[in-house]
């Protein structure tokens, strides 16, 4: 049985299908990528299977039950953690606070929760900042935060949206070492990404999506050499181009 | 075992955090050797300087019997239990609402009425006072919720005004008297502490001071636990909030709940103290707008800004209608109005920030005396 499995996604707004009929599912421990040019509906299957937006057709099943009817709070304490592509850092909280809260999901004891809190920083590489206020972090520590808070919340389950973006190539290295780490202690792991060195590399699996449908699902390197795909990134007429 | 366990850890925990901040110069100093947690230097400090403030208003009436003193001061207290109250709601719930009056309304006008027809002692009428405002919270505030930022605010004026005007113009409602807009005259009783009337201003001082302590207290443990830190995610970002498993709408909620049900006792002791009631006085936006530049003024969303801008607002008003007379009745606001912009302008985080900076100072003067005594190696501190 999969972890997660999506079936017959569909998600409209207003005219536009940002989501259509879209199928996958991820096994437990694995590291499912999923790529596709600006606009695709990446962020939207996100929303969806996060509980932000209901789903206009399908059925979601997290560990079997169906997820697809419940509040993005339930769906978290269902184990099913999210970093978000546009940082949402609680900006007048420290570092510290900032993951507390996110540890309190699962306990409600605050010294527990700090305790746990700690050892994500320590984890992620913000224990030197925890008692900073989260305004002040870079935007690389801000996508640190978004990812430790996410990961106090004890998910078996981590969406990754975009957690790469805007970080300098040493920082996606780090990056990329910090979601294998995080694969190996069992969570398993879905990332949304545009630094294709990252995905690549990291992913065992890649779903691509071209205006909310699938149009490819295989290995990396399948994937990289596919038609379509090149196609759906580059237009027509590169692939022309590069066939002539 | 598990709850003695629980009780004990979050006991430690609560220095932690305190001391976190206190602690952020020196602790980098100590290579591979962070301590983040001091046994015995904060609590010392936030021990005692909450106890000299409550001595030394404890002791005010006994120093002096100054009716007009004595006055203001029960004014000061009233207005930061209120705030208090609206801080909840207001400040850590980052909510902006002015239905306060509505509430304080309401407790005043159901403990009166409960009294005057029922014979019930206010103390008891504020109970039910404040369990009507609860009940208004939870049918009107649950849709509420919904509304962000100003559409809530606005909501918010909109209940306090429909409540005021229906009040205003019902004379008799079911055969209960409840006098439109001349109000109600709560009825006298001489010195009877059973039904919450002294005749002199000692008593209603320290019902009020009784009552801004236990404010103080409830908002304090509020912030000490995990309501706190939800309200805190939920003011900063709502979807991060939810992302994380944080129940926005059931936070919310409890917060009002908790926030209109002291408001409501709040609006009892002013039933009983000024002996008169009407819809304008008790339920009237103005009061809203006090609440809020208090709390703006003092900071918003945090412990001790009721406190501070209670102190320094309502003594500035009290003396100006005091001074200027009823000619110039507007004048306070006028000077509520400057010194609110003033603060918004220069003190985002209102007094609250530099009134921290001086208790911070404090304890570091007062730190290396303390040091000598502690022996702080805390198992939570990694590394």
């Amino acid at each position: 049985m999969p972890l997660l499995s999506v079936k017959g996604l569909t998600k409209r707004f207003g005219g536009l299908l940002a989501v259509n009929r879209l199928d996958l599912s991820i096994e437990a421990g694995e590291i499912l990528g999923l790529i596709g040019p600006n606009g695709a509906g990446k962020t939207t299957v996100f929303n969806v299977i996060n509980g932000f937006y209901p789903a206009d057709e399908g059925e979601i099943e997290f560990e079997g039950t169906s997820i697809s009817r419940l509040k993005p709070d339930a769906i978290c304490k269902k184990g099913i953690a999210r970093a978000f592509q546009i940082v949402k850092p609680f900006g007048d909280m420290t570092v510290l606070d900032n993951t507390i809260v996110g540890a309190l999901a699962r306990t409600g004891d605050l010294k527990k929760a700090a305790r746990e809190a700690l050892d994500v920083l320590d984890s992620v590489g913000l224990w030197d900042k925890k008692d900073v206020l989260a305004r002040s972090l870079t935007i690389a520590d801000r996508k640190r935060l978004e990812l430790a808070r996410a990961l106090a919340t004890k998910p078996k389950l981590l969406l990754l949206d975009e957690v790469m973006a805007g970080l300098n190539p040493k920082e996606v290295e780090e990056t990329v070492a910090l979601v294998r780490k995080i694969r190996e202690s069992g969570v398993t792991i879905f990332l949304i990404e545009h630094v294709m060195q990252a995905v690549m590399n990291l992913s065992e699996r890649i779903v691509v999506l071209h205006h909310g449908s699938k149009i490819m699902e295989g290995r990396p390197q399948e994937v990289a050499n596919d038609e379509r795909v090149i196609k759906a990134y580059l237009g027509e007429e590169y692939t022309f181009a590069r066939s002539s | 075992m598990i709850a003695k366990t629980r009780d004990h850890s979050s006991g430690t925990f609560r220095n932690l955090i305190t001391t976190q901040k206190a602690q952020k110069g020196d602790e980098r100093g100590i290579a591979g050797n962070v301590r983040i947690t001091s046994h015995n230097a904060t609590p010392k400090l936030s021990l005692y300087l909450p106890a000299l403030f409550v001595i030394v208003l404890a002791c005010i009436p006994v120093l002096t019997k100054n009716p007009v003193f004595l006055q203001i001061m029960i004014l000061i207290m009233w207005y930061a239990y209120l705030t208090c109250s609206w801080n909840i709601v207001g400040g850590f719930a980052g909510q902006l609402s002015f239905a306060h009056p509505a509430f304080a309304g309401l407790g005043a006008y159901v403990s009166t009425l409960l009294f005057m027809y029922c014979g019930l002692t206010p103390w008891l009428g504020m109970l039910v006072g404040g369990l009507f405002a609860v009940l208004i919270v939870i049918t009107i505030g649950y849709p509420c919720f919904k509304l962000r930022g100003a559409y809530f605010a606005i909501t918010s004026i909109a209940l306090a005004e429909v409540l005021r005007i229906a009040v205003e113009n019902t004379d008799e409602l079911f055969g209960i008297k409840i006098g439109g807009p001349m109000g109600l005259l709560v009825p006298l009783r001489g010195h009877s502490p059973l039904y919450m009337q002294f005749t002199t201003k000692e008593h209603y001082y320290y019902v009020i001071l009784a009552m801004m302590l236990f404010g103080l207290f409830v908002t304090h443990r509020i912030t000490k636990s995990k309501m706190g830190y939800y309200l805190a995610a939920i003011r900063n970002d709502v979807d991060a909030a939810l992302a994380l498993g944080v129940n926005v709408t059931k936070y919310r909620l409890l917060a009002a709940a908790i926030s209109a049900f002291l408001a409501a006792l709040g609006g009892t002791f002013y039933a009983q103290f000024v002996l008169y009631i009407h819809p304008s006085g008790i339920m009237g936006q103005y009061l809203a707008f006090e609440l809020v530049f208090i709390a703006i003024v003092g900071g918003r969303g945090t412990f001790i800004g009721p406190l501070l801008g209670a102190f320094t607002l309502v003594p500035l008003s009290e003396l100006s209608r005091i001074y200027l007379g009823g000619g110039y009745s507007g004048v306070h606001l006028l000077v509520y109005g400057f010194l609110v912009m003033l603060v918004i302008l220069f003190m985002p985080r209102g007094l609250s920030a530099p009134a921290e900076n001086i208790y911070l100072a404090l304890e570091r003067r007062l730190r290396p005396a303390w040091a000598l005594e502690r022996g702080d190696t805390d198992a939570a501190a990694k590394r």
